[in-house]
């Protein structure tokens, strides 16, 4: 069997080790779009902030790959694919062929649309090269102006921080963390954020960035103004579709699949945060991790596996701020119920979201050791009714649930 | 007793330190870690995890 796979980060890279085991005298090809091997992007930013080297980055040596029969072709941009002749065509003119081909070329950061950015030296921070640029300019700099706060503008923030700069962050919206927090919990963490020196606009929006002398001057719609040597947008991000879309496969706002991970074409699989199943575009790791093993799996046709769907979780990771958010933290429509916990002196904000009797999700702010439990609980649905009152109680020990 | 390293997030057990957050105490060898037990980091599983060589 001959697999090819579009994309080298964690989907790709988990896809090829599940392939490799399960068919361990297949060819598997990996085509990546950048010139580095494996890193893990989360990582980026113990780069930006100086913590780690560039080499420190690459998790896999040659042999790792080499052993389970795995050939990555760097800076090998696929440009099209045939569904038909199952053949890719690559940026330099070379082709390739597949017999089962799965797509995970991931997403691109977004742009908004800001009347200046486009003239603007702005950053984003996606890929290896961003973290590089980013870093170096990064050096040169004093003052620095993160456009969004949501995970990633928070901990760009940080690693700037830690740089030595004086760093602002613009949201749009009037909290932070609007995925993973709530209306309750955004100001507890906003004196976390501020405690370590990052100033937080909320609730601002970018009207119009310009120049002036070397600076950008970021003009508000509420009348305010910002000025900053550095400009790093962190407003999200968006599946990379177009080669799937100029295939004619499937797309919505990702490629759709199905519960087999299965696009619309014959032979063609997609995972990751390219992939939308049932509606839905994750972006986070253990959604790429479980989509690329079901993936590899049903593509090595060995098994017939179902993707269940993944509890959503996300760890903010900046130095001494303690935030976990797991499945549904806000939630819409009848039958839930919500427990909550605030202590505003000690920075900490933890709230329960139930439906019949069961905790679906959770958000724990300045709480790092509840996490485990309160993840555990939520998975294996067990009925914590006679526990309403304790649950959130500090010296309530979860693991008596469990 | 030896580290083990993510190879999705590149997050590093140490057994020394253990993970407070996953309920595990100091000193616990990363074989001895319960088979549900993932990555703090990226909820990556156990068997995603490689041995640092020292």
């Amino acid at each position: 069997m001959k697999f090819a796979i579009i994309g080298n980060g964690v989907a790709g890279i988990n896809a090829a080790r599940t392939l490799a085991r399960s068919k361990p005298k297949a060819t598997i090809d990996i085509y990546a779009e950048e010139p580095y091997p494996y890193y893990p992007r989360p990582r980026l930013l113990h780069l930006l902030a100086g913590e780690i080297q560039q080499e420190e980055l690459y998790l896999y040596p040659k042999e790792w790959y080499e052993k389970r029969g795995i050939a990555v072709h760097l800076a090998s941009k696929v440009m099209r694919i045939d569904p038909q002749r199952q053949q890719l065509a690559l940026a330099d003119g070379r082709q390739a062929t597949y017999e089962r081909l799965l797509l995970a070329m991931g997403s691109s950061p977004i742009r908004p649309p800001i009347k200046g950015l486009d003239r603007a030296e702005a950053f984003t921070l996606r890929s290896l090269d961003d973290a590089l640029a980013l870093s170096e300019r990064a050096r040169e700099t004093q003052r620095a102006a993160v456009i969004g706060g949501g995970l990633l503008g928070l901990e760009a923030a940080r690693a700037l921080r830690e740089l030595g700069l004086q760093v602002t962050v613009v949201e749009l919206l009037p909290r932070l963390l609007p995925k993973q927090l709530d209306e309750e919990g955004s100001p507890i963490l906003e004196k976390w954020i501020g405690a370590l020196g990052i100033e937080v606009l909320l609730g601002s929006a970018v009207q119009e960035i310009s120049r002036k002398g070397s600076a950008h001057h970021l003009t508000l719609k509420d009348g305010g103004s910002l000025e900053a040597d550095l400009l790093l947008i962190c407003a999200g991000a968006t599946p990379n579709v177009q080669v799937a879309e100029e295939a004619g496969i499937e797309v919505q706002r990702g490629i759709v699949v199905d519960e087999y991970m299965r696009t619309s074409l014959p032979n063609i699989y997609a995972a990751g945060d390219v992939a939308q199943f049932e509606g839905r575009v994750y972006g986070i790791i253990p959604v790429a991790l479980e989509q690329s093993r079901v993936a590899s799996l049903n593509m090595s046709g060995q098994e017939s596996v179902r993707y269940q769907g993944t509890l959503p979780a996300t760890t903010l990771k900046v130095t001494r701020v303690d935030l976990t958010s797991i499945g549904v933290i806000e939630p819409r429509g009848e039958g839930y119920q919500e427990l909550r916990k605030a202590d505003e002196k000690k920075g900490v904000y933890k709230k329960l979201v139930l439906k019949e009797g069961r905790v679906v999700g959770a958000i724990l702010l300045g709480d790092k050791k509840s996490a485990a439990p309160v993840s555990r609980l939520i998975m294996s649905e067990i009925e914590v009714s006679a526990y309403l009152d304790r649950l959130l109680d500090e010296d309530f020990d979860l693991k008596t649930l469990l | 007793m030896e580290k083990w390293e993510c190879l999705v997030c590149g997050y590093i057990y140490d057994p020394a330190e253990g993970d407070s957050e996953g309920g595990i105490p100091p000193g616990t060898p990363f074989e001895e870690l319960p088979d549900d037990w993932v990555c703090p980091e990226c909820g990556a599983a156990k068997e995603m995890f490689e041995k640092l060589e020292e």
